[in-house]
């Protein structure tokens, strides 16, 4: 019964969120600077919006390349909620969700339906689509100049730059179990199924189409959560954040961190972003470069393609795998001797 | 008459542009099975290597943009000898993040290897222009339309005329047997890459002029020739390229007559709506595929 509860995964869940909530107030104590939390914010939101990436990459084998789109989407639409409609936390959160949602459904019944590769492309454009909006549609976004907003109120209290931290940890405690019972329910056998043979897949039963669908939603809707809390974190928003690149940065958080690894996207999110923030850019002679964080991704997503394809997962099992057979050889010695 | 010409014009200007880069895509596309995403940032980094020789060497444009098409052929041998070659075992999908995570790499490089200032890239002829049917086109316009149409023509008789156009039709088709009757299939693949970073860079010095050289500056450029792929089919060579004219004359013509601004994001959609009715583009053949 003990063994039980604690190995229960979502124990695990809640215990790694207690960690990191733990962190700004521990953090304080032993002199960490606030650059480095707010680094640690966004870096957790990476891991939101990549664990979104990592099941419609992961399980569906699909590109999505419209996720700067949405998370822009959704912190434009926190900022409008909040600020400009005055209509609290809770509704902003509500429509960054909801509305990514919507255009990603129909985005993903157009292009799922032909082949593959075409979300995307059709992503691809959406989010340039969207990109240009941000940049257009003063009302909504201010263009270029960037949108301001302020720290939540949540039940009547305000929140300042700790409590957003660890609002951002509780909703990727919330994403992290979500998505492990998605992955451990029926949906997941579906998807599984579908990864290693689409045809033998559709053979049993499994509607192909629906399951992308969904998958392709559950990554909009987390990335709009990501473009929320973004929001809510750095309390700006501006049009050149949702690039191309972010969309490209959260890929090789997914595929440097491993394919259908919880804990391993969130890992990922600390190498490619954490990293390169905390000490890529204190380095000397390159260090001051601009294109480095560029340059250490993408050469990081092709070495991780190439030779380790299952990413940092892969890695430590490799370990693990040692560890035991070393064990299994002492083992043996010590029966032989 | 004015306001039917003179666009027109115009967007056969920017077609040459989309078809030159699509005609890339297309090409790695047929003989890899990769969608090259990185096509635009690899021509954008070759272009930019051109606006490097000719701001800071003083180059004469024809010379600048000789030392493009060594750079771009030198980046598509490289990409293809070190990483497309030896990836016989990932998927399909592991290739083209690839070529997003090469993305990367060309946006982070160029920078540092070309400053951070943007960069101006002239006509490559300065002045005068045609009169025709009360519509004036620059000289530079008819030379980037010819240029465009002339390449297209080239390569679709180097195609399907040739015996290296039937190696690479071959390659295309089926690269097991193509290898099986001594096609060297790699060789082919080889210059496809380097011939697809030609074709970028061609694009990104055509497109230059009428913007600054940043590291951004082909992306849309990138963004409408993977449409005209998909508008055009992936099936055959010149479907792309009647894609990325159609492309462009409807993109300019939604502009004038119906908004500047969302005019590009009405065309979009559109397209997104034809495939609805045909999903395998103008010229498409049904796909198949193989349990």
């Amino acid at each position: 019964m003990a063994l039980r509860i604690v190995k229960n995964p979502h124990l695990h869940f809640i215990l790694f969120g207690v960690i990191l909530a733990l962190l700004p107030t521990v953090g304080r104590g032993m002199g960490m600077k606030t650059s480095t939390l707010q680094t640690l914010g966004f870096m957790l939101i990476y891991a939101i919006v990549a664990l979104g990436l990592n099941l419609l990459l992961g399980y569906s084998g699909l590109i999505s390349l419209g996720t700067a789109g949405f998370m822009g989407l959704g912190a434009y639409l926190a900022a409008y909620f909040q600020d400009d409609l005055k209509l609290g936390f809770w509704l902003a959160v509500l429509a960054a969700l909801v509305i990514p949602i919507l255009i990603g459904l129909v985005v993903g019944v157009i292009s799922l339906r032909i082949r593959s590769i075409y979300l995307a492309i059709a992503t691809l454009c959406i989010s340039e689509i969207l990109l240009k909006t941000f940049e257009q549609l003063e009302w909504f976004t201010r263009g270029t100049a960037g949108k301001q907003s302020r720290y939540p109120t949540i039940f009547g209290a305000q929140l300042d730059r700790n409590a957003v931290f660890i609002v951002i940890v509780i909703a990727l405690v919330i994403v992290m179990m979500l998505t492990y019972n998605m992955v451990h329910g029926q949906m997941g056998r579906a998807l599984h199924a579908m990864r290693s043979s689409e045809v033998a897949a559709q053979a049993m039963g499994v509607n192909i189409l629906k399951y992308k669908l969904f998958a392709f939603s559950v990554a909009t809707m987390y990335a709009g959560l990501g473009g929320a809390l973004y929001l809510f974190f750095l309390r700006s928003s501006y049009p050149t954040t949702w690039s191309l690149f972010m969309s490209l940065t959260m890929i090789a958080v997914v595929v440097v961190g491993g394919l259908r690894s919880i804990y391993g996207t969130v890992l990922g999110a600390f190498v490619i972003y954490a990293v390169p923030e905390l000490f890529l850019k204190k380095l000397p002679v390159i260090g001051g470069i601009a294109g480095l964080p560029y340059i250490f991704s993408g050469v990081l997503i092709i070495l991780v393609i190439m030779f380790f394809p299952n990413g940092l997962k892969g890695l430590a099992d490799i370990a693990r795998n040692l560890v035991v057979r070393l064990r299994a050889r002492t083992a043996a010695k010590e029966v032989a001797a | 008459m004015d306001l039917f010409v003179q666009p027109l014009l115009r967007s056969l200007e920017t077609g040459s542009v989309y078809a030159l880069a699509a005609l890339g895509i297309i090409i790695v596309w047929r003989t890899s099975l990769v969608m090259h995403f990185a096509q635009g940032s690899m021509g954008m980094f070759s272009g930019t290597a051109v606006a490097f020789a000719l701001n800071r060497y003083g180059l004469p444009l024809w010379q600048a943009v000789l030392v493009g098409v060594v750079v771009a052929v030198f980046l598509g041998f490289a990409v293809d000898f070190v990483i497309i070659r030896r990836l016989k075992r990932a998927t399909s999908v592991g290739k083209e993040i690839i070529t997003l995570g090469l993305i990367m790499v060309f946006l982070g490089l160029a920078p540092i290897i070309f400053g951070t200032d943007p960069m101006l890239l002239p006509k490559a002829i300065p002045s005068g222009d045609f009169n025709v049917g009360g519509a004036t086109i620059t000289y530079n316009g008819v030379a980037n339309i010819l240029v465009g149409v002339a390449i297209a023509a080239g390569l679709y008789v180097v195609l399907q005329k040739t015996k290296i156009g039937l190696a690479v039709r071959a390659t295309a088709s089926n690269d097991q047997t193509a290898r099986l009757m001594g096609i060297p299939t790699r060789t082919v693949t080889l210059f496809s890459w380097a011939t697809a970073g030609v074709l970028g860079m061609l694009a990104a010095v055509m497109i230059a002029p009428t913007t600054t050289v940043t590291p951004t500056f082909m992306n849309s450029v990138q963004v409408t020739a993977l449409f005209a792929c998909v508008l055009g089919g992936f099936q055959t060579f010149y479907g792309p390229v009647l894609a990325a004219y159609i492309i462009a004359v409807s993109s300019n013509f939604l502009k004038l007559y119906v908004s500047t601004v969302w005019g590009d994001q009405i065309m979009f959609g559109l397209i997104l709506l034809f495939l609805l009715l045909r999903p395998n583009g103008l010229i498409g053949k049904t796909y198949m595929k193989k349990v």
